[in-house]
């Protein structure tokens, strides 16, 4: 029997797989999308990025934080997540709509159903209900992405204990709750119920949070998280987990029983692959349980490429757009994307955070000897005008104090404001030229004069271009 | 799933009726005093489990029903439950308030002289729509909680169109057949449900799920409930063999959760405790 054909076979929708699947399609290719969900966007626009910073911007608003840290009193909520998401549904459904809109422009063709490889160059779409359709393609796009890890120890429930997927699905806020981890995901949500008023308890066998982040960024976000109630118990070991029936319990190795009324469990994701039947074509899953790829996302088996979470980290949305990207472009036969692929962090905790580059350490480790500068955004007139007077910014410079090896910030509009830094050192500036030019006054980009200002001075004197 | 009246309803009584069931003249039940207690504490910030039992245990009837739900398998006792307290630890404040609240409707709003089979029925049907909401709303990481009320109260609208149907035919001097009975059923229980649980005070989700279980897609910003309800209501029907639902696994509801024959081939083997669960409660 002959089954339809196409030239790119994209499985999954989010936002690797939505990337690739358009960029084959302008190229004037025959490309289908199979996502599971009847949703557009993936993961990222249903569980992940868009329901969680949605969220957290409601919880900054009800916080105070973001214009007005400065005042001591708290705006009074109503309690119900539900009012609290309530903007997530336009934000959701405008994403939504433009996402189907590139979809149909553009011609690709979009099935609702679950895949997995029955032939080398086939797949077979299982539609919610049952019907099965198989179609063949030449190439194919694995973009399944993530889903939380469940450890044995910790029973899930989804009512009482619960993952990233189920967490928004909570009705009321509790007064209590225990986060298991302390990586990107627990750390986001840690910052954002405590600044809700909830009572937060981060459980972790880590000495820090973000143990990848700059240690000092680290200290002021545990800083402002203790400040609003939360707790931080590091190197704790989870011997298991149990709803007792008005509480769930947290029994740590050692004997340290915590209690809670919800458990948010957030101790790392895994790649979807389990279902794809990559067996049957020889694609590689290593240890890990993702799928290596070469740098135009290939796959141990030369038509079938990977990207997004289902190749494991950076595991963001914007690097999975952009491994989409570029695996379409070297599927098809198009001329490689130029990108410096200088990558930065965004962490959306309450304060933010954000990075680009390398760290103090590594860059210390790497050469014995770095220049840092700091600024304190209480020392910005528009830091003491926002009211953060947390936040700060901290760049990173080889020993000659010309170039820039690293930003790193911590407060408000860090996540914006990384990009300043990012282009900076795709564009191979120095560090002189955030002291020569002139930035917009009051604004937190100055932040960037002050920190550069002080490794200029501390650079050795015959290495400087300003006096 | 669609409802299956076929007759048309006579115009001597249809009328009368959808007057009645008009917002206005429509007499409604009150939310039975405990069951508006016990949700009274679920809300409360801080939810005291020890004055849950106390309320419990004020009303005798309730306590033995309380007892008797829980030691049923769906919630899968390792030892036999038999105080109050010990079902407070075991079962928790949620599902202990759950079967509080279905007793107590039970006992007030499930109720039409004449028609104990009926409404047993109906009863029956709805605890077992409860129990498969909250397991379909696990599988699609949707609210646990709140979904068992969606399934329990999607009907709650029936005992009162079937009192007042009965009411309407006797003043008009017709005979109340299964037919004119079924179709009046079908014809108002949504209607007349969402404004008895709005009445009530009930969170908006589960005034959409009664108004809009029947065809979720209306529900607005509560698709997802009236979808979860809508299939609760299937299986339920399914587990009980009252109504001819066909295969559940291809109902359109189960796409738009996004569900897979796995999924469904685990919820629907839940069906024994369901069962049990439901005729505990009946
Ligand atoms: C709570 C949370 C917060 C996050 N916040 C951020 C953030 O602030 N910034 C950021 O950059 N990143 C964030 N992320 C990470 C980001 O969401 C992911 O990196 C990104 O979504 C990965 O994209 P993807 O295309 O690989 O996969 P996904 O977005 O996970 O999409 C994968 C798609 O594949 C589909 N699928 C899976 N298996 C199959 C199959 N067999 N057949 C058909 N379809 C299938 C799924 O239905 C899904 O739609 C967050 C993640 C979470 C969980």
């Amino acid at each position: 029997m002959s089954h339809q054909r196409f030239e790119f076979v994209v499985i999954g929708g989010g936002p690797a797989g939505q990337k690739a699947a358009i960029q084959g399609a302008k190229a004037g290719h025959s490309v289908l999308l199979v996502d599971k969900m009847g949703h557009h966007g993936g993961e990222c626009v249903h569980r992940g990025t868009i329901p969680s910073k949605t969220l957290r911007e409601t919880a900054l608003w009800i916080s105070g934080y973001k214009q007005h840290a400065h005042l001591e009193e708290k705006v009074s909520c109503d309690r119900t997540v539900d009012n609290l998401m309530r903007r997530l549904d336009s934000v959701r459904t405008a994403h939504e709509r433009f996402l189907e809109d590139q979809i149909e422009r553009n011609g690709v063709e979009r099935w609702h159903g679950r895949a997995r490889f029955t032939g080398g160059h086939q797949v077979t779409v299982e539609a919610p209900g049952g019907p099965e359709r198989t179609v063949e393609g030449d190439h194919f796009l694995i973009a399944t992405g993530s889903r939380p890890r469940t450890p044995n120890n910790v029973p899930i429930d989804h009512e009482h204990i619960l993952d990233s997927d189920s967490i928004l699905s909570m009705i009321y806020l509790p007064t209590s709750i225990v986060v298991l981890g302390a990586g990107v995901i627990a750390c986001e949500f840690a910052s954002i119920f405590a600044s809700l008023g909830v009572r937060v308890t981060m459980i972790d066998k880590s000495e820090r949070p973000l143990g990848f982040m700059d240690e000092e960024l680290v200290e002021r976000f545990l800083a402002h998280f203790a400040s609003l109630g939360g707790t931080f118990l590091q190197r704790r070991v989870i011997d298991r987990v149990e709803w007792n029936g008005t509480a769930v319990e947290a029994r740590l190795e050692g004997g340290e029983v915590i209690r809670s009324e919800k458990m948010l469990c957030a101790l790392g994701r895994v790649a979807c692959v389990r279902d794809l039947n990559l067996d049957l074509l020889g694609v590689e899953v290593n240890e890990r349980g993702v799928i290596p790829v070469d740098e135009f996302c290939r796959t141990s088996v030369p038509h079938v490429y990977a990207a997004g979470d289902s190749i494991g980290p950076p595991a963001l949305a914007a690097s999975s757009m952009e491994q989409g990207r570029r695996a379409a472009r070297h599927a098809l036969g198009l001329p490689d994307p130029k990108g410096s692929g200088v990558l930065p962090v965004g962490i959306y905790t309450i304060p933010e955070m954000a990075s680009v580059g390398i760290t103090e350490v590594q860059a210390m480790e790497r050469s014995g000897e770095v220049l840092v500068g700091r600024a304190d955004f209480a020392e910005l007139a528009r830091g003491q005008i926002v009211g953060d007077t947390e936040g700060m910014l901290k760049l990173v410079a080889d020993p000659s104090g010309r170039e820039l090896l690293g930003a790193h910030i911590v407060g408000v509009g860090a996540t914006e404001l990384i990009h300043v830094a990012q282009m900076a050192m795709v564009g191979g500036c120095d560090l002189e030229s955030f002291v020569d030019n002139i930035f917009n006054f009051p604004t937190m980009a100055e932040a960037y004069r002050v920190a550069a200002l002080q490794i200029v001075q501390a650079a050795p004197r015959e290495l400087r271009r300003v006096s | 799933m669609s409802p299956e009246s076929t007759t048309p309803l006579p115009e001597i009584v249809r009328a009368p009726l959808a007057e009645r069931t008009s917002e206005l003249s429509l007499e409604l039940p009150m939310l039975p005093d405990t069951a508006s207690r016990v949700m009274g504490l679920c809300t409360a910030e801080d939810c005291d489990v020890r004055e849950l039992a106390e309320l419990i245990e004020r009303d005798p009837s309730l306590a033995g029903h309380v007892l008797r739900i829980s030691n049923s398998a769906a919630f899968a006792p390792n030892e036999a439950i038999v105080s109050l307290q010990q079902a407070v630890t075991r079962l928790g404040f949620s599902v202990l308030s759950e079967i509080a609240v279905g007793v107590a409707l039970r006992g007030q709003v499930f109720r039409v002289p004449g028609f104990d089979k009926t409404i047993r029925l109906m009863w029956m049907h709805s605890a077992a729509a409860g129990a498969f909401a909250k397991d379909i709303a696990r599988t699609a990481r949707r609210n646990v909680e709140g979904a068992f009320l969606c399934g329990l109260l999607h009907d709650v609208g029936k005992p009162i169109v079937l009192t007042n149907v009965l009411d309407v035919c006797k003043q008009a001097r017709v005979r109340p057949n299964k037919p004119i009975v079924e179709t009046a059923l079908e014809e108002f229980h949504t209607t007349v449900g969402a404004m008895l649980v709005e009445r009530w005070g009930l969170a908006p989700w589960v005034v959409a799920a009664a108004e809009h279980h029947h065809r979720p897609e209306e529900a607005g910003a509560h698709e997802v409930e009236a979808n979860v309800t809508n299939l609760a209501d299937a299986l339920s029907h399914w587990a009980l063999s009252t109504r001819d639902v066909g295969d559940p696994r291809t109902l359109p509801s189960v796409a738009a959760l996004d569900l897979y024959d796995d999924d469904m081939v685990r919820i629907m083997a839940g069906r024994e405790a369901v069962l049990e669960l439901a005729a505990a409660f009946a």
